[in-house]
């Protein structure tokens, strides 16, 4: 493994892959080499069927490739069997899917404690974990509620709760946006943006949603299975002016009000996660 | 690691439990189906084994009783030169195998004659004192009376043999017979008793008389040629076993029931035969009906099947999943079933079935009208393991498919 392999989250080499319908031929990622370091907040974007969702699948280990190098924390994930990628999806990766996808039977904090209990952990310690993650997403009141009480935005915030509960290096979100309006879409990416400044996990997270696409720390544009552009912001601290807002197109007496708002909305939350853990 | 192993199984059953609840209809009419089936199954079995057992009995307590003593080859030839050498040895034996319903006879062939024609019969003398250790034959004696003790010469006839002479009760019938050396013999005897039974077998070609009597007629005091035993059907093949052993070298046979009358047993093995073939119907349909059931809920998962394995679980947990679900509808529906079965033969054993209505008569038989069911336990067992077994195989093929399954295709497509 050389060294820049060991600064990167992923790793990936002259990336193809093509899926055959019969005899015919549909090429999806064309020789595509990219670089993800641990802590960015990657985007993805690209016209339908670019590639984008095969990208995050093979990387996600749960597809193959037909040839290039994937490594992901380090590790060749194509060399691996399918009980091998399960094992490594359990432990180090984390899934955000666009159609929320929660356990039906299974409350909120059921789903997120699920994978700490695939992972061994006790059903207690599970369900500890499982309310740390639903109040950082804002939802720790809801836990109790079942995936079909709740409203689109509230189950994609269990979702993104469920990737995080397992501790994982990366995660992964397929259009996490795309089944959301624009107003609920946008607070649940400032709320990942959060996250990832928070905690430093990595993101990479496919999307066409422009407000998405604002957000992004990196943005890789993809076209017929090949990167075309890959812009790349400088890394912010959190809890800056430009990081937690970064709606960078709005004049900056609104982005000011809207950082404040923010910090207080923050502020809030915090209080009010405390009163209910003391009640 | 332990530990773990037992969290991950316990989220496992947790799954497979909160979607069978999820699903409570489709859910509870599986289990109502398996147990219906398994229902009618349990209640098959106690009729057909009450059926059996009322008809062997009757078959056995009409006249030839549980298990016969003769000396060899008598069964296939009976001839008073056969008759049992030492019977004294013979009744130590049951004493010792602790057998008392037991009573002895004097066999031989004949003719019967009236004024007007003559029937070839079985002669048979019996001792009326234990006669009724052993059979009930004094209950088919519809004209009439039953031998007594003190009884000289009187006799008793099959209906039909009595018909075919046209005698009735208080005519004089002869008795024609052979001594143990076939020197022909004659004698007088009473109509006292004319046996209605609606046997073909009770009711033509037998004269019964006291033992007393026929030894008298062809002169051998105190000789018997059968020892006809009582005992309960379970005991049988080993009661029989014990008596060979004990008799070894006596150049004596011990038949049970159904070495006389094979065809009985065969009867029986057929019926039983039936109600397997049944067991296999209901089997398939037990193993259909839940197998469409694990199916349709297997595909209706698809996508949360491929979501679980996206994050982490493996092809054996998910799969392990719908195995809990069919076993669990499995073993619910058996318990309810054996509930179920059980309280109908229980109700049904209390008050009989009454089998007149449909068969009008049933004495040709040897059946009583009335019947009891009685649930054997190692039917109930076959029965329910084998219910049990088509709902691990009704799992197996969806459990198969869904551990198969590619998380991508699942998600996209379920
Ligand atoms: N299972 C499949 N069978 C055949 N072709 C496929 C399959 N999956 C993807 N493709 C093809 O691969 C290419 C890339 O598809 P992909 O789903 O990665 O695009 P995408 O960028 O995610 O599109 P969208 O924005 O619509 O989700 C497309 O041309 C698509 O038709
Ligand atoms: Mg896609």
């Amino acid at each position: 493994m050389g060294n820049n392999q060991d600064s990167s989250i992923i790793y990936l080499r002259g990336l193809h892959k093509c899926y055959w319908v019969g005899t015919m031929p549909f090429p999806a990622l064309h020789g595509l080499d990219l670089d993800i370091a641990p802590g960015e907040f990657a985007v993805v974007a690209g016209r339908s069927g670019s590639g984008k969702s095969t990208l995050l699948n093979i990387v996600g280990a749960l597809e193959s490739a037909d040839s290039g190098r994937v490594e992901v924390l380090g590790q060749d994930i194509l060399g691996m069997n399918s009980e091998q990628r399960t094992r490594f999806r359990l432990h180090n990766i984390g899934f955000v899917f666009q159609a929320y996808n929660l356990i039906r039977v299974f409350t909120a904090r059921e789903n997120v404690a699920y994978v700490c209990q695939l992972q061994g952990k006790s059903r207690k310690e599970s369900m500890e974990i499982a309310n740390h993650w639903l109040h950082e997403v804002e939802i720790g009141h809801l836990g109790y509620r079942r995936p079909d009480q709740l409203s689109g935005g509230q189950q994609q915030r269990v979702a993104v709760a469920r990737a995080l509960a397992s501790n994982p290096k990366l995660i992964l979100a397929d259009e996490p946006t795309a089944n959301l309006d624009s107003m609920t879409g946008r607070h649940l990416i400032r709320l990942m943006h959060e996250l990832n400044h928070r905690f430093g996990t990595t993101f990479l997270i496919s999307s066409h949603d422009p407000d998405v696409k604002q957000a992004a720390g990196r943005l890789i544009k993809l076209a017929d299975g090949q990167i075309v552009e890959s812009w790349e912001e400088v890394p912010e601290p959190p809890q800056s002016l430009s990081a937690s807002c970064p709606a960078n197109h709005l004049p900056l007496g609104e982005r000011v009000r809207n950082y404040i708002k923010t910090r207080k909305q923050s502020r809030a939350r915090k209080r009010r996660g405390g009163n209910q853990r003391r009640s | 690691m332990n530990q773990s192993t037992s969290t991950v199984i316990n989220t496992i059953l947790t799954v497979a439990l909160r979607n069978l609840l999820a699903h409570r209809r489709r859910t509870f009419l599986t289990i109502g189906a398996i147990a219906v089936g398994l229902a009618s199954l349990i209640f098959l079995w106690g009729f057909n084994e009450g059926l059996h057992r009322n008809m062997l009995g009757n078959f056995q307590d009409a006249i030839i009783g549980s298990i016969q003593i003769h000396h060899q080859g008598f069964f296939q030839h009976p001839e008073l030169s056969k008759a049992i050498a030492n019977p004294q040895k013979v009744v130590e034996a049951l004493r010792q195998a602790d057998v008392s319903r037991y009573s002895m006879r004097l066999e031989s062939f004949g003719l019967a004659a009236s004024d007007i024609t003559t029937q070839g019969v079985m002669l048979i003398g019996m001792d009326p004192l234990r006669e009724g250790e052993v059979t009930q034959l004094g209950k088919r004696i519809g004209i009439g009376r039953f031998l007594a003790p003190e009884d000289e010469y009187t006799l008793i006839l099959g209906a039909t043999t009595a018909n075919n002479l046209q005698v009735k009760l208080g005519d004089e019938v002869i008795i024609i017979g052979y001594d143990r050396f076939g020197a022909m013999l004659a004698e007088s005897f009473t109509l006292i008793g004319i046996i209605t039974s609606g046997e073909m077998g009770l009711d033509k070609g037998m004269a019964i008389t006291t033992l007393a009597t026929l030894q008298e007629m062809v002169d051998m005091t105190d000789r018997i040629t059968t020892v006809v035993i009582s005992s309960e059907e379970k005991r049988v093949p080993s009661l029989t076993a014990e008596l060979e052993a004990a008799l070894q070298g006596d150049e004596l046979e011990v038949m049970p029931w159904y070495s006389m009358f094979p065809v009985m047993k065969e009867w029986v093995t057929l019926h039983n035969g039936f109600l397997y073939l049944f067991l296999g119907v209901v089997l398939f349909i037990v193993l259909a009906g839940e197998l469409n059931t694990m199916l349709i809920s297997m595909l209706e998962r698809t996508r949360e099947f491929g979501v679980l394995m996206a994050i982490g679980t493996t092809g054996y947990q998910i799969a392990g999943i719908l195995l809990v679900e069919a076993v669990v509808i499995g073993i619910v529906g058996i318990l309810s079933g054996i509930l179920l079965g059980y309280v109908i033969v229980l109700f049904s054993s209390n008050y009989g079935i009454d089998l007149s209505i449909l068969l009008g008569s049933t004495s040709r038989f040897y059946v009583d009208p009335l019947i009891y069911p009685h649930l054997k336990l190692d039917h109930l067992g076959i029965t329910s393991g084998v219910i049990l077994i088509a709902s691990i195989f009704a799992g197996l093929y969806p459990a198969w498919r869904a551990s198969m399954l590619q998380p991508v295709e699942a998600i996209r497509n379920g």
